[in-house]
């Protein structure tokens, strides 16, 4: 079995006497057969991961294991692994046929078991026929096959992808999702994919890694990731649109925000005090008009707010809402505690720049430490304010 | 374990055990390992021969290297006092001994100087003409272009050979037309060093003009076309555009090629020794063989000097053109 | 060409003229004809009179002149061309049966095939390591080569035809301090080969670099994931990608020795074709021994120029794509 282990692996580069770390002790385990995305935003150390397990980088310290053996030292042909690159890389001076069987033809296969493996897999990702072609009498789409089916004739232990689908346009992007998952079916070889498209990473993987700054932030199933990330990086990364990031400090019965206060009992959480900085997250989705409150469980007392910009997107409308006294903002990246992003049902007859009044599911409230970003809890428990108590729990456990 | 990594385990041996090595090697371990073959090569037929050329300079001169003596700069300074001259072929000597045209090409440093600048001067110019009209788009400009490169290939011995026998005193045509304008001595034209000085000086703007015109068309082609249009467009004139917009940016190319050819016409040798020969027109070059086999002190010292006026000549090059001469 | 009526009792010249001054591109297409006429008249030329030579019989080659006079309406004139007086290209054969001058030009063949296929080994390596990877001293080391080859080979020739004479052990320089006696290689392929290889690397290595430089990493990586070492990747991906790159280098350093008089001259002492000396040794065998069969020296140029002229035709594109694209940037 191909199980893929990274064990304190570090990459350090000396960039004009400056140290910069790319990746930072980095510690995976994968399982034969899982299909991982390594996602993050640029510079955050996925791709040289991705390399030092093809071995095209050589780890400062740590270890590579690919099955049982330490393949740390090993040049890239000897790691049994294939890989698909983001620029696709198809030998421009050779055919489909040469290109696909390059691999083999190094290892001195026997003709006919080349032709056996180039037939299946152009038979695979549907290249039937085209095999006599040259790179640039192809299509984007066409390319990138040719690059998956050499890799799947080296018939890998482990499938390396960087950000395969990276160039192609995006609709081809969405066809060739589905076809990479099919192929992972086939196939059942351990898959890592690099991406710095979290939804290509929901819809693709077993398991999403997460990686900032060189090191891992979380690796856990998508809806994990989603549901329970693990910290403020996490939270704001996964999912789009982003999450509602509010400042606020802990009371004694409540967390109180510059615009609202969410009633709260510090004793249900562990590690958290009165008197501390926590960050709320909530998902734009879990925000709902006041006048919806009775359809929700554990809801939150109604927020004054006034809606801002709307953008329809057809199954809803994100609205941006302002708190209090907050200006108008031109960011939606703003992290400001006056601005909120909501989610709404498209049939409701909003309006810009109309006072409304919102209520926030408190069993789907992320609570995280400011200082740190470390997730406290990922459910608000009710607290013995006015509230009515019911089974958030219950609903936000899956 | 899949089947291809059975396959490399199959595989072993000293062979694979250097290619596992090699391929582990840091980008910088393994940029020096490639390099080796470069500066080994550099190293036996460059760098050695040089550092071994200013040693043999140092000694007086010794053939069998038995009796060799330690002599310091002497031979250097014998060679710009003028004590070097009775072992320079013909009434060659380093130094002009005074300023008249006879003395002056006598001199194995003037002639050089006096050779690579006026043979530069020229094939800068006709090499410039000759790429503004290969810029041109006409109809045969392939054929043309390949007519106007050719001389540029031609082996140094053949030009040499092509002018020996235009200007020979048995079948040279040439040679009574141009001395009736009075450029040409009329007989025993190739040993009169002012009249071989001027033919060799007319074989290399032939030949090596076309090299010029390489350099400068390559520069040409890399000029932006819409530049012109714009230019058009303003109302310039041919001649305006080849000023205020062509010139200008293949002036870095030409001072390169500048560079590049002062540095090989101050070699000058093959040319000489086949239209007419070293005791006539007294290059370095043309000292540095004929004495080589006999004075090796002397040769020498003439052979680091050679170098030492190419480089400071390209230095100076470098500091007149600016930076981006390099 | 005439632009109004009214023009029709001037001559041709003056109506070219009026019409050039109210249309001044007409006098730049002029300008350019005749500069063109005049480049390609001098630099066909001495081509043209190695051909009158080489086919002017022997017997009347010193009896008269080239340059014949021409009665021209009662008035005696010189006409202005030369013209060979008489025709026989029995010179062409000759010129291989008095010197076995097609040995001389196999040898020059030998030697700048052997070189040309070390330089681009050589250089390719080189190449790849300055296009292609980062390193502390890649600058310093260019430059050094760089270096190189603006010294003169009269800086070079004096040691080593000591050491190609095999006759005194090779010392460290500034002791005596002796490392070996090298086998004498004066008259064999080695003591061309080597001053010519380092002679002509560098403008390889600048050009190859640049080539090289060119190719995209991942194709690169994709070679070496895919099977191959990193000098397996160089030879099987990058250096049949950059195959332009390569063939300028390989035409240039072909020409470059194919044309080299210095060390041809002086390394093969002896001008006999069975010891190696190349179309230098045989056109000059000609200067000094026929000393007065000029038919035959300018038929054994025409021979010899023939290979270099053929490839210009040939790889002109190449030559003059690949001295843009490489040699100008550094």
């Amino acid at each position: 079995m191909a199980k893929l282990k990274l064990e304190h692996v570090t990459k350090r580069y000396d960039d004009q006497g400056e140290t910069v770390t790319a990746v930072d002790d980095m510690n995976l385990d994968i399982d034969h057969g899982e299909f991982i995305c390594f996602v993050g935003p640029s510079g955050c150390g996925k791709s040289t991961t991705m390399e030092t397990v093809a071995g095209l980088t050589i780890p400062t310290e740590g270890k590579v294991y690919i099955g049982d053996r330490d393949v740390t030292n090993l040049p890239p042909k000897d790691r049994g692994i294939a890989m698909v690159f983001q620029n696709i890389a198809l030998f421009p001076h050779m055919d489909v046929y040469d290109n696909i069987s390059f691999g083999l033809r190094l290892r001195d296969y026997p003709t006919d078991e080349i032709d056996r493996r180039v037939e299946r897999a152009a038979d695979i990702v549907q290249l039937e026929g085209m095999l006599g072609r040259m790179p640039e009498e192809m299509s984007g789409g066409q390319r990138q096959r040719v690059a998956i089916a050499r890799a799947i004739v080296r018939e890998p232990d482990v499938f390396l992808m960087d950000e395969p689908l990276a160039n192609l346009d995006a609709k081809l992007k969405v066809h060739m999702r589905t076809e990479l998952q099919r192929l992972h079916k086939e196939l059942d070889t351990t898959i890592i994919y690099v991406t710095h498209d979290q939804e290509e990473a929901m819809t693709l993987s077993d398991r999403i890694a997460v990686l900032n700054s060189g090191s891992l932030q979380q690796i856990a199933p998508p809806l994990t990731c989603y549901n329970e990330p693990d910290n403020l990086f996490v939270a704001g990364f996964i999912g789009s649109p982003s999450m509602n990031f509010v400042e606020g400090t802990v009371e004694s019965d409540a967390i109180v925000t510059k615009n609202f206060s969410l009633a709260f009992d510090p004793a249900s959480v562990d590690g958290v005090g009165v008197g501390d900085s926590v960050t709320i997250g909530i998902r734009p989705e879990d925000i709902y008009p006041g006048g919806l409150r009775g359809e929700i469980a554990d809801h939150s007392a109604l927020i004054d707010a006034r809606t801002d910009i709307l953008e329809p997107m057809g199954d809803e409308i994100f609205a941006y809402m302002l708190l209090g006294e907050g200006e108008t903002s031109m960011s939606q990246e703003q992290a400001s505690s006056d601005q909120l992003l909501v989610s709404i049902d498209p049939d409701s007859d909003i309006t810009e720049d109309e006072d409304v009044q919102v209520v926030i599911d408190r069993g789907n409230v992320h609570l995280f430490d400011t200082a740190s970003g470390e997730a406290l809890t990922h459910t608000l428990e009710a607290a013995w304010s006015g509230d009515e108590v019911t089974e958030s729990e219950a609903e936000s456990d899956d | 374990m899949s089947a291809e990594t059975g396959r490399e385990s199959r595989r072993s041996g000293v062979l694979v055990d250097a290619m596992r090595w090699m391929e582990n090697l840091s980008d910088t371990q393994y940029a020096y390992l490639l390099l080796i073959p470069v500066f080994v090569l550099l190293g036996v037929v460059a760098l050695y021969p040089l550092l071994r050329t200013f040693e043999l300079s140092l000694y007086a001169t010794s053939l069998d290297l038995t009796s060799r003596g330690f002599v310091g700069i002497d031979n250097y300074v014998q060679l710009f006092t003028g004590g070097k001259n009775r072992f320079l072929p013909g009434g060659t000597t380093f130094l002009p001994q005074n300023l008249s045209l006879d003395a002056m090409l006598n001199s194995a440093l003037v002639v050089t100087i006096i050779f690579a600048v006026v043979s530069v001067a020229f094939e800068t110019l006709i090499g410039l003409g000759q790429a503004l009209i290969l810029d041109q788009d006409f109809y045969g400009r392939r054929w043309i272009r390949a007519a106007i490169i050719i001389p540029w290939a031609v082996p140094i011995v053949i030009q040499g050979m092509i002018f020996f026998l235009m200007f020979n005193s048995n079948v040279g045509f040439a040679t009574p037309p141009l001395a009736d304008l009075g450029l040409l001595a009329p007989t025993n034209t190739l040993n009169d060093t002012a009249s071989a000085t001027f033919i060799i000086i007319v074989a290399d703007i032939w030949k090596t003009s076309a090299f010029m015109a390489l350099l400068i068309l390559a520069g040409l082609q890399s000029i932006d076309r819409g530049l012109y249009d714009v230019a058009k467009v303003a109302g310039a004139s041919k001649w305006q555009q080849f000023k205020l917009i062509t010139f200008p940016l293949i002036l870095p190319t030409i001072g390169v090629a500048v560079l590049f050819r002062s540095v090989q016409a101050m070699r000058i040798y093959g040319i000489i020794d086949t239209v007419s020969s070293c005791t006539v027109v007294p290059s370095l070059s043309c000292m540095v063989v004929a004495t080589f086999n006999t004075r090796v002190g002397t040769s020498a010292a003439i052979a680091f000097v050679t170098a030492a006026i190419i480089g400071a000549a390209v230095m100076g090059l470098i500091v007149w053109q600016g930076e981006d001469a390099i | 060409m005439a632009t109004a009526t009214d023009n029709d009792n001037e001559g041709p010249l003056t109506r070219w003229v009026q019409s050039a001054i109210q249309n001044p591109e007409k006098v730049y297409r002029a300008l350019f004809y005749v500069a063109m006429v005049f480049f390609l008249v001098t630099t066909l030329f001495p081509f043209y009179w190695l051909l009158v030579l080489a086919v002017t019989p022997s017997g009347r080659l010193l009896s008269g002149s080239f340059l014949p006079t021409i009665d021209l309406f009662g008035v005696s004139a010189t006409f202005p061309l030369p013209v060979p007086k008489g025709f026989n290209p029995a010179a062409f054969v000759s010129v291989f049966e008095q010197v076995p001058f097609h040995l001389y030009m196999l040898n020059s063949f030998a030697l700048a095939v052997t070189t040309t296929v070390i330089v681009i080994v050589v250089a390719s390596l080189a190449g790849y390591v300055f296009g292609r990877l980062r390193f502390p001293g890649r600058a310093v080391l260019m430059l050094g080569i760089l270096a190189v080859s603006y010294f003169p080979p009269a800086a070079f020739v004096i040691p080593l035809f000591q050491v190609f004479a095999g006759n005194a052990p090779i010392t460290i320089p500034f002791t005596d301090f002796p490392l070996f006696t090298p086998p004498r290689l004066l008259n064999t392929p080695g003591s061309m080969v080597l001053p010519f290889s380092a002679l002509f690397m560098p403008l390889s290595i600048f050009i190859l670099t640049t080539f090289y430089g060119q190719i995209p990493d991942g194709l690169e990586d994709a070679a070496r994931v895919e099977g191959t070492t990193r000098l397996g990747a160089l030879f099987r991906v990058i250096m049949p990608l950059s195959a332009p790159g390569v063939a300028t280098a390989a035409v240039l350093t072909f020409i470059a020795v194919y044309n080299e008089y210095f060390f041809s001259s002086i390394m093969a002492t002896s001008t006999e074709a069975a010891k190696w000396s190349p179309i230098v040794g045989g056109i000059l065998s000609y200067q000094t021994q026929y000393t007065t069969q000029y038919n035959l020296m300018a038929a054994a140029s025409i021979v010899g120029v023939l290979p270099v002229v053929i490839l210009v035709i040939v790889a002109q594109e190449r030559i003059v794509s690949g001295l843009t694209s490489g040699a100008l940037k550094e």
